[in-house]
């Protein structure tokens, strides 16, 4: 058995998918350039208006003017320009809902896809169960389509073209049930097939100036549906048409059959639409990335994958080079419109681990929207995401628990956007002599493998500590006085987030030389131990026990000892702290 | 019109169980196990990782906010350390919540704690919070004098007991003076208490002076007390500088301080006493003055 997806007045199909409240309204989807713009596509309601295909624009807008019934109808009619990027999106869509439900598929054309159904029916059932699970999954991509199962490919097609909602064709019954479809039905499906075999466009000009013969030629038969070309004889009708008469003839009775030209899924998953008018806030534009979110976390659901990056592109609205900045020559030339080139902006969100989640997608993008504006109105946006298989973790009964990677995720977004960037994360170390050498990398909870190591007791606890730093950074600058080559007071400039770090120096160790990175350039002031420079330093370290006066504590002023590092630069013979013992 | 139990007369002695299902059946349709004592369950705690500390606090409690007080060079990063070392140990995610961006990677590392599983969130001074609305005027003064750096705290602190999942939360504010530290309201500490109780998270809370007041489910108060240097007789007898450790010098402000060794001979910094008190706990809410002990760090060498 094979089946036939087919997506009627697929333009506007691919336009009401991303935006469904469309579909409850007439609507006719418009393509050319202008003055030439045409109606390419009509839904049922705008046909029942009495929109055809192929007028103008302003013929569409005069014609509903016209044919109200009295009252104003101009708002029920919605003019859309065409867009190629939804209707590609449109039949990936579709194209991943096909290669979930079987692995041969035919990319038929834009609307029409074929799969062949062999040995699915102890997965699927009866072939009734099979179309009504292939239409729920259609649905479910948020696109409606006409689903036909039948012996044949050829049956399959016809039936979906001709039938609306989902057909069944038992086998033997293809001439039956296809016999009143009008002839129309069946010549459209074949030109689409004489442009698959030469796929040229003299051929597509000459294919249609065929089928517009043979229509004409079969209604002056008084042939108008299936059953009636059937009944032709096929030498008598060979004869008059040539071979195509004879394949018509063969297809109206249901007895085609061919092989399916198979083709590979797709490996990109990427939605795309354009706004009818530019958005400029972040609240408005979250709408649009809903929507897409939507329909690319249901287009990976299809196919049981997850995204582990997104990519967002905004077109920003066009600006017109203002005369005021723009030369003369630049005005003048030849190929300017007095425009700047379509402004891009692009963005790249790289997750931790694979996921699915709309709403954690959404909140992402938002907040990385908000740290890093577009700068300018949105006319179109493009989403795409790096597909992986999901992650599955295996959760243990007594292991502790970590943070949910979605929900930690949205948090460090968060946290990066009161702290600024890249100063939340993991300390790394640094294999390096330089005082205070790390580097932050990204922070993920991800559970670690291998042997658990047991748990701290109570009797496992040290008496004997290590003894901490505390970095001060950036590294204070002092004045000390020396005395015998010891320092014997410090002071330092007053700080009104610090304590005062001056008094006398009750007791010092040192001095312990340190140096590196000496052939590497000086590119600034060795005053900051906050990562690791690529800078040579040479100093001279003390550890420093110093009384100074509390003079925050509620205890007016109270002495108390402190003990610190600090150290004086060679080159400069500039005084630092950097560190206190605690 | 609303009807009122009437009570029986009960005597000014302790009630009688007689009494006692007097009354329960007199008010049992309006307040549920009337006279029934609910004790609150010890909480869950974790160690430390200082035996003497251990022994005197019986370990930080669970879903609950602790506080380690102490001015400079008191102690309070060793212990903190130590704490984070257990957790991670433990394979808990654990966060650090740093006001004054003083974290040492390389100090937390000797200590034991896997970086890999520490979340550091380093806050940072700003400008002045001062807000302009659109006519230009001032809107209202900062928060906190020097800056937005306590306000990056709170607000980092918040989404993270939100998020949940960390076994241990340090919030670093060692180095902010203490009438700024205490300008936080106590709402705030309330709502961080109640974001943690039904948690397994320790909230720790490192600072120079106790500032969550009855938030806190413990209060620990650390002192200097020794400082331990070594002399050396000389580079070629390293065994013996490293065996030689004691406490010579004077005191100053109840702190011993070594002497200083002018004769020229290398001293080393062999490390820290101090002394620690407790100055609330869950188990009592007074605990006794003489609730105290030492320990030691001491300085990889």
């Amino acid at each position: 058995m094979f089946a036939c997806i087919y997506i009627s007045d697929f333009p506007v199909e691919a336009i009401v998918r991303s935006e469904p409240s469309l579909r409850e309204r007439a609507m006719a989807v418009l393509d050319g350039k202008p003055p030439l713009v045409r109606v390419i596509a009509l839904n049922e309601k705008s046909r029942q208006l009495g929109l055809e295909i192929g007028m103008t624009k302003l013929q569409a807008a005069a014609f509903a003017e016209t044919s109200s019934s009295g009252d104003s109808i101009i708002d029920l009619l919605i003019l859309h320009q065409r867009s190629p990027d939804q209707e590609l999106s449109a039949h990936a869509a579709l194209l991943d809902v096909a290669h979930a439900f079987t692995p041969r598929v035919e990319d038929t054309a834009p609307d029409t896809l074929l799969l062949d159904l062999a040995g699915l029916d102890r997965l699927y059932g009866a072939p009734v169960k099979m179309a009504g699970e292939l239409a729920a999954r259609v649905t479910a991509v948020g696109i409606d389509a006409n689903i036909a199962v039948a012996a044949n490919p050829d049956a399959a097609m016809y039936a979906a073209r001709g039938f609306s909602g989902a057909t069944v064709i038992p086998a033997g019954s293809e001439a039956q049930r296809l016999g009143v479809l009008p002839v129309q039905v069946l010549l459209d499906a074949f030109k689409i097939s004489s442009q698959k075999k030469t796929n040229s466009k003299m051929s597509q000009r000459e294919s249609v100036k065929l089928r517009e013969q043979m229509l004409d030629t079969l209604e002056r038969w008084g042939v108008r549906d299936f059953r009636t070309l059937a009944l032709l004889p096929e030498h008598a009708l060979a004869s008059r048409l040539g071979e195509a008469g004879a394949q018509l003839r063969q297809l109206a009775r249901g007895e085609g059959m061919r092989t399916l030209a198979l083709c590979e899924p797709l490996a990109q998953f990427a939605e795309a639409m354009e706004l009818e008018s530019p958005v400029e806030t972040i609240e408005s534009l979250s709408f649009v990335l809903n929507r897409l979110l939507e329909q690319l976390c249901a287009r990976l659901e299809v196919r049981a994958l997850a995204a582990h990056e997104l990519r967002l592109r905004l077109q920003l609205e066009h600006r017109v080079a203002d005369e005021e900045t723009t030369t003369v020559e630049q005005l003048c030339s030849a190929d300017s419109h007095n425009v700047v080139p379509t402004p891009l902006f692009e963005c790249t969100l790289r997750l931790p681990v694979a996921m699915r989640d709309i709403k954690v997608f959404l909140k992402l993008l938002q907040l990385e929207l908000a740290a890093h504006p577009p700068g300018a109105p949105v006319v179109k946006v493009w989403l795409s995401a790096e597909p992986a298989p999901p992650r599955s973790a295996q959760r243990g009964l007594f292991l502790p628990v970590t943070p949910e990677a979605e929900r930690l995720e949205i948090t460090l977004a968060r946290i990066s956007a009161i702290v600024g960037e890249r100063r939340a994360g993991i300390a790394r170390l640094l294999d390096s002599h330089r005082r205070g050498s790390f580097q932050l990398d990204r922070f993920t909870a991800a559970a670690e493998e291998g042997e658990q190591k047991p748990s701290l007791t109570m009797s496992d606890t040290s008496s004997h500590a290590p003894l901490a730093l505390r970095m001060i950074r950036p590294a204070r600058p002092l004045q000390v006085h020396l005395t015998s080559g010891r320092p014997d007071t410090l002071a330092s400039e007053k700080l009104i987030d610090r304590i005062e770090l001056a008094g006398k120096v009750l007791w010092s160790a040192g001095p312990w030389r340190s140096s590196g990175d000496w052939w590497t350039e000086k590119t600034e002031p060795e005053n900051d131990a906050t990562a690791d420079h690529s800078s040579p330093w040479d100093r001279e370290e003390w550890d420093v026990a110093v009384s100074y006066t509390d003079k925050n504590s509620s205890d007016a002023k109270t002495d108390n000892v402190a003990l610190y590092r600090i150290y004086r630069d060679i080159a400069t013979g500039r005084w630092f702290a950097d560190a206190a013992y605690d | 019109m609303s009807s009122v139990a009437i009570l029986p007369s009960v005597s000014s002695s302790r009630p009688t169980s007689g009494q006692r299902a007097q009354i329960e059946a007199a008010l049992g349709e309006r307040f549920a196990a009337t006279l029934l004592l609910r004790e609150r369950a010890a909480p869950v705690t974790v160690p430390i990782g200082i035996a003497a500390l251990d022994a005197l606090t019986g370990g930080l409690p669970r879903g609950a906010l602790s506080e380690i007080v102490g001015p400079p060079s008191s102690g309070h990063t060793g212990v903190m350390l130590a704490a984070l070392a257990g957790a991670t140990r433990r394979q808990e995610v654990c966060a650090l919540v740093d006001a004054s961006d003083s974290f040492d990677p390389a100090s937390a590392a000797t200590a034991g704690v896997n970086l890999e599983r520490l979340l550091w969130v380093r806050c940072k001074q700003t400008e002045s919070t001062f807000k302009r609305n659109a006519g230009g005027m001032k809107s209202r003064p900062p928060a906190f004098a020097f800056g937005g750096a306590l306000e990056q705290v709170l607000k980092v602190t918040d989404l993270l007991l939100q998020s949940g999942g960390f076994g241990m939360v340090v919030l670093d504010l060692g180095d902010i003076p203490m009438e700024s530290a205490r300008r936080v309201p106590l709402t705030s500490w309330f709502r961080f208490r109640r974001a943690v109780e039904p948690t397994a998270t320790v909230l720790l809370l490192l600072e120079q002076g106790p500032c969550a007041k009855t938030c806190a489910s413990l209060v620990l108060q650390l002192q200097a007390e020794a400082i331990f240097a070594s002399s050396a007789a000389g580079f070629s007898d390293p065994v013996k500088a490293k065996s030689v450790s004691h406490i010579v010098g004077h005191k100053h402000s109840g702190i011993q301080v070594p002497e200083i060794n002018n004769v020229g001979h290398a001293a080393l910094l062999r490390g820290i006493g101090f002394h620690a008190q407790v100055m609330r706990s869950w188990a009592q809410h007074k605990p006794p003055q003489s609730a105290g002990a030492n320990f030691n760090l001491r300085p990889a060498l």
